[in-house]
């Protein structure tokens, strides 16, 4: 893996639109590029990952014979896969190409500073450049994947995307933690848009999950561990009840753990009252004809929603969010309740009524008199219980008047937040999670059902608060993920693993306590025992190569050298280190 | 091309039938995308940056446009439109009405020699008609296929193309073609346009410069677009130092025939607000509204920042009109705020009225030749909101992005994938 | 004028701090990509390297980049068990301290390295972390003035 040829580096400094061009001066980082040592070529270009900009990259390694090259651009974590295969059209390997990130980490953030911005993506270059001369060519390499997926929650998303990985002729292994199938739509009693109830929307499906020759399904039972990489996954999973253990193996994953309904201590009287109760507990209340006052069984004459519970909190972590599905259900909910009830009235911020089918709910709510009344922001309703009577004050902005209102029953429209366990989740399937305390997808508006975990898939509520309709849709996405991964039935995967260097390894035994993935092991056979590492099970963290004391790891792509020449390139000018001056 | 009953037809280029298109060539399976206009790519092609995350959009999706032109399973007919349609799910025939775009698509290089000769100028669509383009062209720079096209209505036949092009690659006399085509499942994925506000004069769009689209004000911020990036008044290049956003315009309007929320309006005003005050920190940018539909992920938190962190401003209330203002090129907007019910009149140097979608032009021959049922709306009827949300009542027939209604693009995507999966279960059964 | 004197012109006239910033790829580095999309402006002193996890950071790294001339170290990765790698940042946060207890001895002020966590959706978070190192720096003044 050794680079016998000298280092002749192509660089290429995009402009970005305007985007980097706007704020830095990309000719002068393109100037001085060319006098970095082993820079044969360098140039700005308006947009380099268009079709023009890639093949000025193909040209250009063939006119200039370059054997590594190094695009100042955007950030690597968007474009790295594109000049990755780029470069390797031209014939030079994968890993020698750097990106620099130009554009999310100086021009977007030092828009009012040109000069130091230019100056910042100035040392950004050189480092890059200087990281280029030592940068080694890694082999390509391809595992194959297994054809069976894991599905983790058996809400609708879970048995949707099971369904349709089964019917496309692949196994399917689903893992839920209660009893019963169908998760939160289930108890749901007349769906929005649809006039359904839940339980007629997932029967069916739950009926044809269990009859699929190809679907395993494990209730009451959780995945307690996770190993291997993608394609070649091995899960052990839990029986709850039994405590009995399963192992298997697996090549894809899809994460449909779900949501829960926000509990809203703290907010509005919750919990002082058996009359207050949240959007979820409603429909759970007893089937009657009649809605009946849970604290004394009479009829409910006048009602009261309260939207975004626990949701559009600015400053309040995990309820920032839009919870998406309230505004709808809520609207749905009080029409429906009209045709029994006298008052019905909702308090909201806005109303959210955005898809197909929903503005005719809210429509119909208005159609069937039932009020709406908008409060500010700032200043939430006061919601007070006295003698078990629930009172309500608040101001409506429209009227701009206080108002008062004294329900039968509260009904609060509360958030959709993770279920308790999503942080052992995450960590489990290695998953990042955003602002919301749901799942972060790969890339937010392209990539919105993968995650960085290769192989595993997000879909339904685990991504973000989200309808049962939006649920299926993603359902069907993450699977179509899935499928593809394992129709073409191999994958290619990462080189950057690191390696014990054996003359240098003084058995220690610290990297095998410090890999968090059991990766290194010591070969016993040799005297004194050596360590050695696994790449199939290596993730490539580097933890080992940096507690090495002996120094006998080196972590590919990530050499020690290759980190540190970097430092240097920033703090050593290279009139220091080459005895040159740049023009 | 394949094996027949192996291939997927997808109807429109757009980011979701782009989507569909990899999805389903990843499993082996042939695609044919057929795109009306002379590039893939739909809507988002033209925006500048895209909500919630300002990333801008071409460097977001050039790397797909090269991803779906370079994979080996997916043919792509620009400038064609389905003839007819006959058979059933899993054997389609289709018939692809291939137009002459007058330039050879295997020669072209997408050098531009023949536009720098072309004589012939005139308004680019897809700048909205604020720039310009030859009567040979590409519609933007990263087009794909990167091919020159022949605007036949406005070329004048001078031949100076034809005698600078080094490929020999323009043939005027070209004429249109017939594909046949043999698909197991079928895509529908054309998207949607703009409502036309020049539908509702009190907002003074056609009658006044500065009140543009937000599709214009996109062109107009945009680095490739037809000022460079600089946002100035069309009326006289000023750099307007007050500008408002007006909501709901062609939706959730009984009236006007367009009941439902457009769903991405909110949004993408909130969006290029903030790219408002991005371009002149010191600009005073309002937005006026009814209700502020900030609900995807990550949605409600860049509502929250453009207040707290860009300032900008919201307005609660329905805009009665709009009217000329003192300065000249300058415009008053009369609103309720609702809010303190005040009548207020607010000046501006710009204006920009936010359009809903509707469904794109040709979609009800499309939906006939095709069999599939329409919604009162005009979109695509899907055929169950949780059993079929991409399928139609053609078990062979799938539908995605804004084809079925108005969407962003994370759903765009996501519903392209899923009407891949849907596609190819169908694709799977036929190979057994 | 050779540039090393150039630089020292400058830094006699207007000395700014200059910090090395080690990022892992999952959580901080997109966190640095977030606080680009969304506009975030912070002081343009630091100049990232990305790295898989803050595991892979030996103390040499740091210790070598101060003896070069850098005026800070930031290091910045996932929180506490939110990294991609399940530890690699308790490990690194175990190393830091030790170290920090080793510069401080040879009388190097413990403020010149900041170990934050800034998370992938946190870009806040991020960019205040890059503005408290390089103002602490700033305070401080120039490294070169403190090594013995
Ligand atoms: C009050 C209310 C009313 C609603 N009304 C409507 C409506 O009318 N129409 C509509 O379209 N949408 C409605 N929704 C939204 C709808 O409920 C959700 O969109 C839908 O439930 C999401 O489905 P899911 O499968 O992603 O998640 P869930 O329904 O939450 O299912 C997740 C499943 O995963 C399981 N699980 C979780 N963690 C694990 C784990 N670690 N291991 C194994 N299994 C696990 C759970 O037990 C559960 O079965 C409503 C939501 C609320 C709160
Ligand atoms: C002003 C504006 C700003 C926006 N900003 C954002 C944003 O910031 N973030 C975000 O998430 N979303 C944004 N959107 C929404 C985004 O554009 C859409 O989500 C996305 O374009 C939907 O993709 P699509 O593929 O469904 O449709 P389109 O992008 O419209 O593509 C449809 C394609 O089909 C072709 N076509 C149509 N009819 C036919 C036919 N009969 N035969 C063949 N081809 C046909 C069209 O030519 C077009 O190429 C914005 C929209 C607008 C209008
Ligand atoms: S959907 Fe409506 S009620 Fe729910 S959080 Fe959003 S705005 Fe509030
Ligand atoms: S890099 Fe080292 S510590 Fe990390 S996974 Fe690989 S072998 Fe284990
Ligand atoms: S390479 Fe990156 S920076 Fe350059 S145009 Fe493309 S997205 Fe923009
Ligand atoms: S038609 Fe000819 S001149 Fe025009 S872009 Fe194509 S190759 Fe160049
Ligand atoms: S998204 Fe907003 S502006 Fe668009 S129609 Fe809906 S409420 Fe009106
Ligand atoms: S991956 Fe971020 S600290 Fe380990």
């Amino acid at each position: 893996m050794t680079q016998t040829d000298d280092p002749r580096i192509g660089v290429f400094v995009c402009h970005c639109g305007h985007n980097i061009a706007g704020v830095v001066d990309v000719e002068a980082v393109a100037k001085m590029a060319e006098s970095l040592p082993n820079v044969v070529f360098s140039c700005d270009e308006m947009f380099m990952c268009s079709d023009a900009g890639q093949q000025l990259i193909r040209d250009k390694i063939e006119e200039h014979n370059l054997n590594r090259v190094v695009v100042a651009s955007c950030s690597p974590r968007m474009h790295e896969p594109t000049f990755r295969r780029v470069v390797e059209e031209a014939g030079v390997n994968r890993y020698l190409f750097d990106q620099v990130n130009l554009r999310e980490h100086v021009s977007w953030c030092h828009t009012r500073q040109p000069e130091a911005a230019t100056e910042k993506a100035k040392d950004l270059v050189k480092m890059s450049v200087a990281r280029a001369r030592v940068l080694e060519d890694l082999p390509i390499k391809t595992v194959k994947v297994l054809a069976t997926t894991l599905v983790v929650g058996g809400g609708i998303a879970g048995l949707r995307a099971a369904l349709d990985i089964g019917d496309r002729g692949f196994d399917v292994l689903l893992v839920e933690k209660e009893s019963e199938l169908g998760g939160h739509v289930a108890k749901w009693t007349h769906l929005f848009p649809a006039d359904e109830s839940g339980a007629e929307v997932i029967k069916p499906l739950i009926k044809d999950v269990k009859a699929h020759k190809r679907i395993t399904t494990l209730t009451n039972s959780k995945v307690i561990e996770f190993d291997g990489y993608i394609g070649n996954f091995e899960v052990t999973v839990e029986n709850l009840k039994t405590e009995k253990k399963q192992k298997f193996d697996i090549g894809t994953v899809i994460v449909a753990t779900g949501f829960i309904p926000f509990r809203p201590y703290g907010y509005f009287a919750y919990g002082e009252s058996p009359d207050i109760v949240t959007l979820a507990e409603l429909q759970e209340l007893a089937p009657s004809d009649q809605l009946l006052k849970p604290s004394d069984g009479t009829p409910v004459k006048k009602i009261a929603f309260i939207g975004c519970v626990g949701s559009r909190e600015p400053g309040v972590k995990g309820h920032e969010h839009c919870s998406r599905h309230c505004c709808a259900a809520t609207a749905k909910a009080a029409a429906d309740l009209r045709e029994k009830i006298e008052e019905v009235l909702i308090l909201y911020q806005d109303i959210r009524t955005y898809g197909k089918g929903h503005e005719e709910f809210y429509r119909l709510a208005r159609r069937r008199h039932v009020i709406f009344s908008k409060f500010p922001r700032d200043a939430k309703p006061v919601v007070t219980v006295k003698n078990s009577e629930v009172h309500m004050s608040w101001r409506d902005v429209l009227a701009d008047r206080e108002l008062t209102f004294q329900p039968d029953l509260l009904v609060l429209a509360t958030a959709m937040i993770p279920p308790e366990d999503i942080a052992e989740t995450a960590k489990m399937f290695s998953l990042t999670r955003s602002g919301d305390g749901f799942f972060n997808p790969e890339h937010i508006k392209l990539a919105p059902l993968t995650t960085h975990t290769a192989g595993v898939m997000i879909a339904g509520a685990s991504q973000a608060a989200k309808n049962a309709s939006e649920s299926v849709i993603d359902a069907s996405g993450a699977a179509a993920k899935a499928v593809g991964l394992m129709a073409k039935g191999e994958v290619e995967i990462e080189s950057t693993v690191s390696h014990v260097l054996s003359e240098l390894c003084s058995s220690c035994h610290t990297c095998i306590t410090v890999c968090p993935y059991g990766a290194i092991n010591m070969d016993e056979t040799v005297d004194p025992p050596v360590a050695f590492v696994t790449e199939a099970k290596c993730r490539g963290c580097g933890t080992c190569a940096s507690a090495c004391p002996s120094s006998a790891i080196i972590m590919y792509h990530s050499t020690d050298n290759q980190i540190m020449t970097m430092v240097e390139a920033y703090l050593c000018s290279p009139a220091q280190l080459e005895g040159g001056e740049p023009q | 091309m394949a094996k027949s009953i192996g291939n997927a037809l997808i109807v429109g280029g757009g980011v979701a039938g782009m989507q569909a298109a990899l999805d389903i060539a990843a499993q082996g399976f042939g695609v044919c995308i057929v795109e009306r206009s002379p590039s893939i790519g739909g809507r988002m092609a033209m925006i500048d940056k895209t909500f919630p995350t300002l990333d801008c959009s071409a460097c977001i999706l050039t790397p797909k446009l090269s991803e779906v032109l370079r994979h080996p399973n997916i043919t792509i007919l620009t400038n064609s439109e389905v003839g007819s349609v006959s058979g059933k799910a899993g054997d389609y025939k289709v018939r692809i009405l291939k137009k002459a775009r007058y330039v050879d698509e295997e020669k072209c290089s997408g050098c531009g020699d023949c536009a720098t000769e072309c004589p012939v100028e005139v308004p680019s669509e897809f700048d909205q008609g604020l720039g310009f383009r030859k009567a040979i062209y590409v519609p933007f720079p990263q087009a794909t296929p990167n091919v020159y096209t022949v605007d036949m209505d406005n070329c004048i036949m001078c031949n100076r193309c034809v005698k600078v092009c080094e490929r020999e690659a323009i043939d005027l006399e070209m004429v249109d073609e017939i594909v046949e085509f043999d698909a197991g499942a079928i895509i529908v994925a054309t998207g949607a346009q703009l409502f036309d506000v020049s539908a509702y004069p009190r907002l003074g769009y056609s009658l006044y410069d500065n009140v543009i689209n937000a599709m214009e004000f996109e062109r107009l911020v945009n680095a490739a677009g037809p000022t460079g990036g600089h946002l100035i008044r069309l009326s006289d290049g000023k750099v307007p130092m007050s500008i408002g956003f007006i909501q709901c315009v062609g939706a959730r309007d009984v009236q006007k025939g367009v009941p439902y929320c457009s769903r991405i309006c909110c949004m993408y005003s909130i969006k290029n607000a903030v790219m408002a005050m991005e371009h002149n920190p010191d600009a005073k940018v309002w937005v006026y509204y009814a209700d502020i539909r900030a609900f995807g992920k990550g949605f409600e938190e860049f509502y929250e920042m453009a207040k707290a962190r860009f300032g900008v401003r919201f307005l609660r209330g329905r805009v009665a009109e709009v009217m000329q203002g003192t300065h000249s090129g300058n415009l008053v907007v009369k609103v309720e705020d609702t809010e303190t019910s005040e009548i207020r009149l607010i000046e501006h140097e710009m204006v920009i009225v936010s359009p809903g979608m509707i469904p794109p032009e040709g979609m009800s021959k499309l939906a006939r030749k095709l069999g599939l049922p329409m919604t009162d709306d005009g979109y695509i009827k899907i055929e169950h909101s949780f059993f079929g949300p991409v399928a139609t009542k053609d078990p062979g027939v799938f539908v995605c992005g804004m084809a079925d209604g108005p969407k962003d693009i994370p759903d765009s995507v996501s519903a392209g994938s899923a009407a891949a999966m849907k596609a190819t279960i169908i694709l799977a059964k036929g190979e057994e | 004028m050779t540039t090393v004197e150039k630089k020292e012109v400058q830094a006699k006239k207007e000395w700014e701090p200059q910090i090395v910033a080690f990022c892992c790829n999952w959580c901080s580095y997109a966190g640095a990509d977030l606080a680009g999309t969304s506009r975030i402006q912070y002081p343009p002193n630091a100049r990232i390297i990305r790295v898989n996890c803050t595991g892979r950071i030996s103390p040499e790294f740091i210790l070598a980049s101060l003896e070069m001339g850098a005026d800070g170290v930031l290091v910045s990765g996932c929180h506490p068990g939110d990294c991609h790698y399940s530890s690699g940042n308790l490990k690194l946060r175990a190393r830091l301290t030790i170290m920090k207890m080793a510069i401080e001895q040879a009388g190097i002020n413990p403020d010149r390295i900041r170990l934050q966590w800034a998370s992938a959706s946190e870009a806040q978070i991020f960019a205040d972390g890059v503005t408290t190192i390089v103002e602490q720096v700033r305070a401080l003044g120039p490294l070169r003035r403190e090594w013995k």
